[in-house]
């Protein structure tokens, strides 16, 4: 089995480089066979994409998206400086 | 003097697929604020059509709207295209320069640009060794020093820096420190230190926090999207009250 470490350094790399994602945000972890992808995206478009090529470049391993949507609020109080 | 009322966002990373959405959040924006501050990356890949849904989401507001570019602004080497078309659709677009907003007679000075990374004192790169890493600190160093000569020339009565990087550490906390030196650099800080200014506005750091300082005191905050889980936050220059 590959080392975890070197899976997770692949996945984090193809997610900021591949023109489908470019996500630098998105943490990688990989325990056994298992993925698991944290982090926050705009739009549920963007989090499939994130989770399909995460599952390409890690083929066989079983992939948990746990990504989730940032909700932008309309905005709040003002700060005083 | 009248309270200056400083609306800031950063990291809003538009496409195709938030066409329409970035501008719903931010109708009657004038109600609330005198102006609009975005620091860097509007787009995700940098593209022509990206910058496109930019210019459609920023464009034609009741206030003015000044912004930078951010690294993923850079990503398809299309930055010069992106800063024209944005100023073709009157947004104030500054690229290591500054600029002048009046706002009913009062005089916002806006410095800024990108920015870059390095580090922080201490812990960060220096300018020695290989071409690529004199290269990476120069560039840092020579936006520093654009800025620095920006701040100086704006003749205003409130100044701002604009940037897409982080001048502290402060506003990192949340983002793995050993990603720091990509994050920003403490070279950005110095100059706006040297020179003065009343607020230090950046993004780039999704996971970092809103608040923090400069070592000289100018108080820096964190506008990433992410960070502020807002359309945008209010910030009042001068005045208890906007």
């Amino acid at each position: 089995m590959e080392t975890p470490h070197y899976v997770a350094a692949r996945v984090q790399r193809a997610l900021a480089e591949d023109d489908r994602t470019t996500e630098l945000g998105i943490r990688v972890d990989v325990r056994g066979e298992e993925v698991y992808l944290r982090g926050q995206v705009s739009c549920d478009e963007r989090r499939h994409q994130i989770e399909n090529v995460a599952r390409e470049a890690a083929p066989g391993l079983r992939v948990h998206n746990e990504i989730t949507l940032v909700e932008v609020r309309e905005p709040g109080e003002e700060e005083h400086l | 003097m009248r309270e200056l009322r400083i609306a800031a966002v950063a990291d809003i990373h538009l496409g195709e697929d938030l066409r329409g959405h970035y501008r719903k959040k931010i109708e009657g924006i004038e109600r609330r604020a005198d102006v609009l501050l975005v620091g860097g990356d509007l787009t995700r890949h940098g593209t022509i059509p990206e910058a496109q849904v930019v210019a459609e989401e920023l464009s034609g507001l009741p206030i003015p709207v000044v912004a930078v570019l951010g690294n993923h602004d850079y990503h398809s080497d299309c930055d010069q295209e992106i800063i024209d078309l944005l100023r073709d659709a009157g947004i104030v677009v500054l690229d290591d320069e500054g600029t002048v907003v009046p706002i009913d007679g009062v005089r916002l000075g806006v410095a800024g640009g990108k920015g870059f990374g390095g580090g922080f004192a201490g812990k960060c790169a220096s300018e020695f060794g290989e071409p690529e890493t004199k290269a990476f600190v120069r560039h840092t160093k020579e936006i520093a020093e654009r800025w620095r000569r920006a701040l100086k020339e704006l003749d205003a009565d409130h100044k701002i820096v604009l940037s897409h990087y982080s001048p502290v550490k402060d506003t990192l906390m949340g983002e793995p420190p050993e990603i720091y030196p990509f994050l920003g650099s403490y070279m950005l800080a110095e100059a706006a230190d040297a020179e003065g200014a009343d607020l230090f506005i950046h993004g780039h750091a999704h996971a970092g926090t809103e608040k923090g300082v400069t070592p000289g005191g100018i108080r820096v905050r964190n506008v990433a999207l992410p960070v502020i889980k807002h359309a945008y936050t209010v910030y009042c220059l001068n005045g208890d009250h906007c």
